[in-house]
């Protein structure tokens, strides 16, 4: 009886096993999104204190990295007029959330304290103004590098982010 | 003591005493921090991001003429029409000197026994100015050009653009450590 009730757990086991590749893809992969232009508005401090170099870098970087990523076919600045006229316009804002700009030396002497860290939260819209993608990301620079480095971190993972729900293929 | 960790050592000791050695060299490279020209162009100004044509780190001159910021590399120039000009910041950063040589310099001193090498960190690190100007395009798309430049130098280049005619807000007050 005993050895039975074994063989049917072993039996469900082994199905369970055999249909994980199959499950795995449809539960990681959400449907991929459609657009052939985005445009990319100015990075919003509300109400913390981050200095502009911090936040204009973040979104030049960004812009930067998106239009090497070729996912869309036109990418439109903060404010630029010809971005009325594009038909399946989807719009990035970006809104910081917390900003801690740390010390350089004290993090290359201690290496564990004087990082900087820029926390965001960023929503793609749609043309029709519904809200088709939000994320909360955080850059951060630890080791080396100037503080100023957490800005790459920062449009590196936001454009991960865009890439991984509009792209095909891998990121440039 | 095993020979293998002697011999580590002595090759770390090498690195650290050949890192420590070259500092006068790089030194002399960043210490010479230009001061404004008679024109009141800006020498040794770094590119971080932002200037079309221009690369990433590319170090050129500043200067404010016939109504535009110039940056000048040698190989390209880059002109921001001063009227396009949204806003002009100013802010500080502390960077490594000794450019490409320092950083492989530091890099090696990684290697040096007991974190010695991390005397360096105190001895390379440079404040520099961050000068950042926020302009809009033809198209009233919003650009921003962020420069690196030496010490002191950055408040004069905002005030020639404000003289220019150039669009600036107050300076806001100092950023606070940490925002919530």
């Amino acid at each position: 009886m005993a050895i039975r009730h074994r063989g049917f757990i072993r039996a469900i086991a082994c199905g369970c096993i055999a249909l994980l590749p199959a499950i795995a893809p449809a539960a990681t992969k959400p449907p991929k999104l459609h657009a052939t232009a985005i445009q990319i508005e100015a990075i919003d401090a509300g109400d913390v204190s981050i200095p502009a170099e911090f936040r204009l870098a973040i979104y030049e970087r960004l812009i930067e990295k998106i239009r090497t990523d070729g996912e869309f076919q036109k990418i439109f600045r903060s404010g630029d007029k010809d971005a009325k006229g594009a038909p399946d316009l989807v719009v990035l804002r970006t809104t910081v959330s917390r900003f801690k700009q740390g010390n350089q030396l004290q993090r290359e002497l201690t290496t564990v304290t004087g990082g900087t860290t820029v926390d965001v939260t960023t929503t793609v819209t749609a043309p029709d103004g519904k809200v088709v993608l939000t994320n909360d990301l955080s850059g951060k620079v630890r080791f080396f590098g100037e503080n100023l480095g957490v800005t790459n971190d920062m449009a590196k993972r936001i454009a991960k982010m865009v890439f991984a729900s509009y792209g095909t293929g891998t990121p440039h | 003591m095993k020979p293998g960790f002697q011999a580590r050592s002595a090759r770390a000791s090498v690195l650290t005493i050949l890192a420590i050695a070259t500092l006068p060299a790089l030194a002399a490279q960043t210490s010479s921090a230009p001061a404004p020209a008679a024109d009141g162009s800006v020498a040794k100004v770094r590119h971080l991001i932002g200037l079309d044509n221009v690369k990433s780190q590319a170090s050129g001159k500043l200067s404010v003429q016939s109504g535009a910021l110039v940056f000048d590399t040698g190989k390209a120039q880059t002109k921001i029409p001063v009227a396009s000009i949204d806003d002009i910041y100013l802010g500080t950063e502390s960077t490594q000197s000794g450019g490409t040589a320092g950083r492989v310099v530091k890099t090696a001193a990684i290697a040096a026994p007991f974190e010695t090498g991390k005397v360096l960190s105190l001895l390379m690190l440079t404040k520099v100015d961050v000068l950042t100007i926020q302009y809009r395009d033809p198209n009233g798309g919003l650009h921003g050009a962020i420069l690196a430049t030496p010490k002191g130098m950055a408040a004069g280049v905002r005030t020639q653009l404000i003289a220019a005619g150039a669009h600036a807000s107050q300076l806001p007050e100092p950023p606070q450590k940490e925002g919530k």
